[in-house]
């Protein structure tokens, strides 16, 4: 066995091409970089930390400078005077290049091209990738993803087979553009449809049904590592995951165009122009930012920084995979090894992540919602003003004066009218203090107070959703205070954007507010001093790590503070003039007049206004929620020599894109994050990457192999495209369309090269064997959510009620470890299709794991294809299959009157989209036979016709045709 | 054999296959379904595989084990109570730590005491190595152990430092160690899965993950095997009548076939057929396996089976199934431990009680099985490794527990290569740090590879961007263990 397996390796490693003549003119991006970066570039690439004989092969300049033992490792036109073609051919082991112990060897063909492309030159150019996307010839309307695949076709002398019948096509569309098999009535619709257009329409009809999204959008959860809890020790729900999953459903149902869905995963929470539901009107484009917040939560990390910086280092990997195929997480330890991205490239970017604050997000927010809040505060204002020049302090102003030697800091002091620096996010605090609101008798209209200042998340009501968070501050004290009341609301310290506060060592970093009367809340911070930090006031709590908002929940603060050893004694009040209101000071004198009765005033005019407020403020309150991101204060990280967190560079680099790019050397503005023009760079016109990595990821799907295999890396270490100009064809293409996704996934499945056959030849097996070129279509399994869902669809159980909470996963008794829900799903699932099932990250779905969806750590672009026998055992054996193989012959026996006929061909259509030939319903027929024979032996009062066809489509099930798009 | 017969293909075109592989590119499928190798060769004709040349196709050099039995002690045995004895702490016991020595910040951060061991320590075997009274069965192996004294984790929580000693990294989804063992080295069994844990009732904190394939494919995952008739996920037939299942699955198979030629030998449809020959033939050698009438009653007696604590019985029962496991070839088995009444080894309250329960439960069935691997003959080509995620501190925990200690811990291998009778590494004279010979997670790692005949640093997959390995950048073979 083994001998075999070298002699395939062997025939892999020096591949055919040893034997293809060397091209006319030897590129250097398609001939030479591979062999550079495969043999050379580890000791001679562009990270200097490993490189040997202070000589690079990466750039020009490093190629062609003197070597320290004299002369050149490469003389342009001159291989004779080269170096390189010396070493690479020479005879000693101490002197032959690459290294003997490298284990790696130069092909005599490999050879002899770097030799012609010295001779020819020696011509560098950037790697592909990172040079915009352009045609020099087909720029024309004429060019077709036709024209680029047959001028390859018949480059390599491959005859292409003849298209696929129309069974075929539409099971093969279906399935790809739905994740579902086809329903045999479409399917008689459309064999009966000789029309001209009638595979176009066939097409729109999938691309417009609901299920299209479904399809799309698991595939783009592969990327953004989706999963509805943080896994690690407890497996913590992420609050309200799912309702990102239902973005991206809507989204892709709605083909938002690829550039503003980019857009909204990076800084969806910062468009100046936001999206909204057009039909619900609620708010669409900030719920895309929980694609951050789908990672691993480590319950409990003693070291926190650490755990900050292995969070921030997975968001820049999948964000950096995910929209520009880099794999920028490589150059977290030191410049990466291959391709043209540095340590500060990563560093920038993590700046844009450390500044970036995750939050829970207020799902129900909707256009209606926010104009309610923006009028009933200018309602609000007006009768403040109103009241106010009515009623008029006699005192001025008192300018106190803040003794500096007071034994404690002020963080936040919310008793004049701003809050202090801090930032008020939803609409629970208003854009200021309660300072100074007129408080008037509902029916009288009478004045009776003014309200002191506090923050107050019940400015419109209680239960209304908003967070009040300071601005990054360095822990120096041993205790932060907060005087606060509220009921069912919580005070958080965020240290190092840690989130998930418990016990044992966080316990005492959050604190249930759930008195009414006003108290002093001490935080014990002592243990982190030096530490960055921030404080969270919000209504809400987060049980079990999960956040829900009581419709009775409100909480209300006066100030912040930091101190050692004891609470102060007094904690005094600056009056800060400022000209919307009168200062505190001036509130406790009319106060006090009011009180005694010495001032009276009377606003029944006010009346029904206030009454109609708080009708309105009803409307905003929230109660459904997903955890995304908002925006922090701009950070700019050092670089974290070897990665570690301890040994930190002297200088900052200041947040930007990355510098191989276009923009990459312009900083970030934003007092913030910097996300926007983060999302801004990948959508520049001159990024060459964006739109080309996601056309290959809608190629991949659709041909099972992108035009670029590596979909994820699109850098030096991947694969290059085996059509570069169908590629770039498509990229623009992809852009002139306004990034419609829909609109690309109709002109890859109306080309010629989709509809192709999947019956292959000898010849093509021969010359093409992993069929890179096209000439017949690729034969694939089906996903493995594809799978489960197209048993449901053949048993006729698909319930396919769109969105919704996840349903529970079913657990079998293999599935243990802490965190482990109590009670089990159902094994059906309810019949919703997969992508509703629940994603645990400790409790995986064993029939998906086993099918090869990934496990949802990071970007996967591209799902392994596994063959192993635990497959078969699930669909031979697991209690779903078989249950839903009963349904099946349920629901075919309950049709009266079918001949035996009838009934293999109802099997034929819902399991294979077509009708069996009569040679197979012979086959069946004869088993059938057998199945009854074989069931009257058993004793028992079964229904014999329901077990035959049970038997019968459980078989079916485990077909390959079934398995296999064929 | 006839029971399958007419379903089972001919042995096939595997002839025809490699005539395709020629062109330079593997059949994945069928490659992987002998859990050789997934990943495929590139266009430009040089893959992973060729970088650091034959690898995955068996051992690098020549093995000295050919699988491993790994017997994890979830949760953290502490060291001064079982295998490092530390006078010191008896001496000292009550007095204030902090004045002793620099203490780091820990899970709990309730730092108690100074706190002696319970335990009496006695020296055993020709080597004299000091075992306390919690293992005094294991204590008569000594001469077959090498004790390390001087392990340590980066990690201070469970699931993390779970995740670490598993794959190499405190993240979650990373490959197994036994994933990557079965993706270097494959099966010898293609009836049984190469990766096997044997859950003893308590999965690690970390959950299912800890086992699991990462970002090599579904395949190197461990199969989950439970006590009881139903050992493994859907490994029994649903079928009621004799011989329904062979009558479908010949069925399935003459469709399948018919499919095939219709559509030109497509390999990944060859293999897929050719994956329900196994299936059916692992529906009878996994229960086969948990049969344990053949075993006689002294090699039960031996395990501990007629114990009087049941813990003590379950746990030997999956000893002597990894037994039957290693005949069978399997590469890679762990253990998991226990559910004994008082938690795992975590014992941050109750000390004597907990680590006693758990000790008793797991004493008697290692040394049964070492014992009886040693009489067949097994000991010298299986590695049986014996290890917790850290140590425990050597102060209390409140009054009686002791708290997680990532900077010492002791654990032991046995086995294939091992020198008998070595304690390697030393701690403080408290066991708090290690003073000498520290052994990283990664050293562990790469002394099992190397063991099973692999370089660790020549076993890559490439995955995003970087040839990955178990032990990442690092790792040393403990070479003063070897034999």
């Amino acid at each position: 066995m083994l001998y075999i397996m070298s002699a395939i390796l062997l025939s892999c490693g020096h591949s055919d091409a040893s034997f293809e003549p060397l091209p006319k003119n030897v590129d250097f991006n398609f001939h030479i970089r591979p062999i550079l970066v495969q043999n050379c570039y580890l000791c001679h690439g562009p990270d200097p930390s490993s490189r040997k004989a202070n000589l690079r092969l990466d750039t020009y300049e490093g190629a062609t400078a003197a070597l320290k033992e004299g002369g050149f490792a490469v003389v342009p036109g001159k291989p004779d005077k080269s170096q390189l073609i010396e070493r690479i051919n020479h005879q000693h082991e101490d002197k032959i290049m690459p290294p003997v112990e490298t284990n790696s060897k130069l092909t005599e063909r490999e050879k002899a091209l770097l030799e012609k492309w010295i001779k020819q030159g020696a011509e560098w150019k950037p790697h592909w990738s990172f040079i915009k996307p352009s045609l020099e010839e087909h720029k024309d309307e004429m060019a077709t993803i036709d024209l680029f695949i047959n001028k390859r076709l018949e480059e390599k002398k491959l005859n292409k087979v003849s298209t696929a019948n129309k069974n075929t096509l539409i099971r093969r569309v279906s399935y790809l553009l739905t994740g579902l098999p086809p329903l045999p009535k479409d399917v008689k619709n459309y064999i009966s449809d000789t029309s001209e257009h009638a595979y176009e329409n066939m097409v729109d009809h999938y691309l417009n049904s609901s299920a299209y999204g479904e399809r799309w959008a698991r595939h783009w959860m592969d990327l953004v590592r989706y999963a509805e809890t943080k896994g690690h020790e407890f497996d913590y729900s992420i609050t309200g995951a799912w309702k990102y999953r239902d973005y991206l459903i809507r989204a892709f149902n709605d083909d938002i165009p690829y550039n503003q869905l980019l857009k909204e995963h990076l800084a969806g929470d910062l468009l100046e122009e936001k999206r909204y539901n057009p039909e619900s009107g609620v708010l669409e484009s900030h719920l895309a930012t929980a694609f951050y917040a789908l990672g691993e939560g480590t319950h409990s990390p003693v070291d926190v920084r650490q755990d900050e910086s292995n969070r921030i280092d997975n968001m820049i990997d999948v964000t950096t995979k995910t929209f520009q195929g880099l794999t920028v997480s490589c150059a977290k330890c030191h410049d990466h090894k291959f391709d043209p991205i540095t340590a500060a490239d990563y560093y920038a970017l993590y700046g844009v992540m450390e500044s970036t604050r995750f939050t829970p997000l207020d799902s129900d927010r909707s256009i209606s919602k926010e104009i309610t809040a923006k009028e009933i505060l200018e309602i609000q204002d007006y009768v403040k003003t109103m009241v106010s020049e009515k009623v008029q302090p006699k005192t001025l102003s008192q300018e106190s004066e803040i003794n500096s030697a007071n034994a404690y800091k002020m963080l936040g002091d919310f008793r004049n009218s701003d809050f202090d620096g801090w930032v008020s996010e939803g609409f629970a605090f208003g854009n200021k203090t309660t300072l100074g609101n007129p408080i008037i008798n509902e029916s009288s209209g009478k004045l009776i107070a003014f309200n002191d200042g506090k923050a107050s998340s019940r400015i419109f009501d209680t239960g209304v959703f908003g967070t009040l968070r300071s601005s990054n501050f360095i822990l120096d004290s041993d205790f932060i205070g907060v005087r606060a009341r509220g009921h069912k609301s919580t005070i958080r310290i965020i240290i190092d954007n840690f989130q998930l506060i418990k016990n044992p060592i966080y316990g005492d970093l959050t604190k249930g507010i759930n008195n009414s009367d006003w108290k002093n809340y001490t935080f014990n911070v002592g243990p982190w001093k030096g530490h960055k930090a921030y404080i969270e006031i919000l209504p809400g709590q987060y049980p079990g790590q999960s956040f829900n908002l009581s419709d009775n929940a409100f909480i209300e603060a006066k100030y912040a503070i930091s101190y050692n050893t004891q609470w102060p004694s007094e904690i005094k009040a600056p009056d800060k003039t400022l000209a919307s209101t009168y200062s505190p000071s001036q509130i406790n004198e009319l106060n006090s007049r009011l009180k005694s009765g010495q001032t009276k005033a009377y606003f029944p005019e006010l009346v029904t206004i206030i009454d109609s407020i708080k009708e309105r403020s009803k409307d905003l309150k929230s109660s459904s929620f997903v955890y995304g991101v908002t925006d922090g204060f701009a950070i700019n990280s050092p670089v974290f020599n070897r990665g570690r967190y301890q040994e930190l560079s002297e200088d900052s680099i200041p947040r930007r894109f990355l510098s191989a790019l276009p923009l990459g050397d312009v900083a970030f503005k934003s007092k913030g994050s910097g996300r926007l023009e983060l999302a801004n760079a990948m959508l520049n016109k001159e990024n060459p990457l964006t739109a080309r990595v996601m056309v290959n990821r809608i190629w991949h799907h659709l041909f099972g192999r992108g035009i670029v295999e590596t979909v994820d890396n699109f850098g030096l270490q991947g694969k290059l495209p085996s059509h570069p100009e169908l590629l770039d064809h498509l990229a623009i293409t992809f852009q002139n369309n306004g990034w419609s996704v829909k609109k690309m996934i109709k002109y890859i499945v109306t080309s010629e090269a989709f509809k192709r056959s999947t019956i292959t030849n000898k010849e093509l097996l021969a010359k093409d064997p992993s069929n890179i070129y096209l000439a017949s279509f690729p034969v694939r399994r089906l996903e493995s959510e594809a799978i489960r869902d197209g048993i449901l669809v053949a048993s006729e159980s698909l319930d396919s009620t769109l969105y919704g909470p996840p349903v529970p996963i079913y657990l079998t008794e293999f599935m243990q470890g802490r965190g482990r829900p109590k009670k089990p799903g159902p094994l059906d699932g309810n019949g919703r299709r997969s992508i509703y099932q629940e994603v645990r990250r400790n409790f995986l779905e064993p029939m998906m794991t086993t099918f090869d969806r990934p496990i949802p750590f990071t970007t996967f672009g591209k799902r392994d294809v596994t063959n192993v026998p635990s497959q078969s055992l699930i669909l031979m054996n697991d209690p779903f299959v078989i249950a839903q193989a009963e349904i099946m012959a349920e629901k075919l026996l309950a049709q009266n009157d079918l001949s035996i006929h009838q009934k293999i061909e109802w099997v034929y259509m819902n399991a294979f989209s077509r009708k069996p030939s009569i040679e197979e319903i012979t086959n069946a027929s004869k088993f059938i036979s057998l199945l009854e024979e074989m069931k009257k032996t058993e004793v028992s009062d079964v229904d014999i016709d329901l077990e035959v066809w049970k038997e019968y489509c459980h078989s079916i099930f485990n077909l390959k045709e079934f398995l296999y798009l064929i | 054999m006839s029971k399958y017969h007419n379903f089972m293909q001919k042995p096939l075109s595997r002839r025809e296959m490699l005539d395709i592989c020629k062109g330079g590119f593997g059949s994945l499928a069928f490659m992987s379904l002998f859990g050789v190798l997934p990943t495929a060769c590139g266009r430009s004709g040089k893959s992973i595989l060729d970088a650091s040349s034959n690898l995955n196709l068996g051992p690098h050099y020549l093995p000295k084990a050919k699988n491993i039995i790994f017997l994890y002690m979830d949760g953290g045995v502490s060291q001064v109570d079982s295998f490092d004895p530390k006078p010191r702490l008896t001496k000292e016991n009550g007095q204030d730590p902090r004045k002793k020595f620099k203490v780091d910040a820990t899970q709990f951060d309730n730092v108690g005491k100074i706190l002696k061991s319970p335990w009496a320590f006695k020296q055993y075997g020709d080597c004299g190595m000091p075992v306390s009274e919690l293992f005094p069965h294991i204590a008569t192996c000594v001469d077959d152990i090498a004790l390390i004294r001087s392990m340590t984790s980066q990690f201070p929580e469970h699931t993390n430092a779970n995740y670490f000693l598993h794959t190499g990294s405190g993240l979650q989804g990373r490959p197994s160690m036994g994933s990557w063992m079965t993706y270097g080295l494959g099966s010898e069994n293609k009836n049984i899965p190469g990766y096997v844990v044997l859950d003893g009732g308590l999965i690690p904190p970390g959950g299912l993950d800890n086992f699991k394939n990462g970002f090599l494919p579904a395949s190197y995952q461990a199969s989950i095997l439970r006590a009881g008739d139903h050992p493994i996920a859907n490994i029994k037939p649903k079928e009621k009548i004799q011989n329904l299942q062979e009558q479908k699955l010949g069925f399935i198979n003459q469709l399948d076939k018919q499919q095939l030629a219709e559509i030109g030998k497509v390999d990944a449809v060859e293999s897929a057929i050719s994956n329900y020959e196994l299936a059916y033939k692992m529906q009878s050698s996994i229960p086969e396996l948990t049969e344990f009438k053949a075993e006689t009653k002294a090699t039960k007696k031996l395990y501990g089976f007629e114990s009087d604590d049941p813990h003590t019985r379950g746990y030997a029962a999956q000893c002597l199934l990894a037994r039957r496991l290693v005949e069978r070839g399997v590469r890679f088995i762990e253990l998991t431990c226990p559910k004994v009444s008082a938690d795992r080894w975590d014992q941050h309250g109750n000390l004597k009680d907990g680590h006693e329960r758990n000790a008793h439960a797991v004493d008697q069935p290692i040394a049964g099985l070492l014992k009886d691997l040693k009489s067949r003959g097994l000991l010298e080509e299986t590695l049986v490794v014996w290890t917790g995620e850290f140590g425990r501190t050597p102060f209390a925990q409140g009054t009686n527990g002791r708290d997680h200690n990532p900077s010492a811990g002791s654990m032991w291998m046995a086995g294939a290569g091992i020198k008998g009778g070595t304690i390697f590494g030393r701690t403080d004279d408290y066991g708090y740090r290690v003073i000498e010979n520290e052994v990283t997670v990664h050293d562990i790692h790469a002394t099992m590879m190397h063991l099973m005949g692999i370089n660790h640093e020549h076993l890559t997959f490439r995955f995003g961007g970087r040839d990955m390995r178990l032990t990442d950048v690092h790792g040393h073979i403990i070479k003063d263990i070897l034999a």
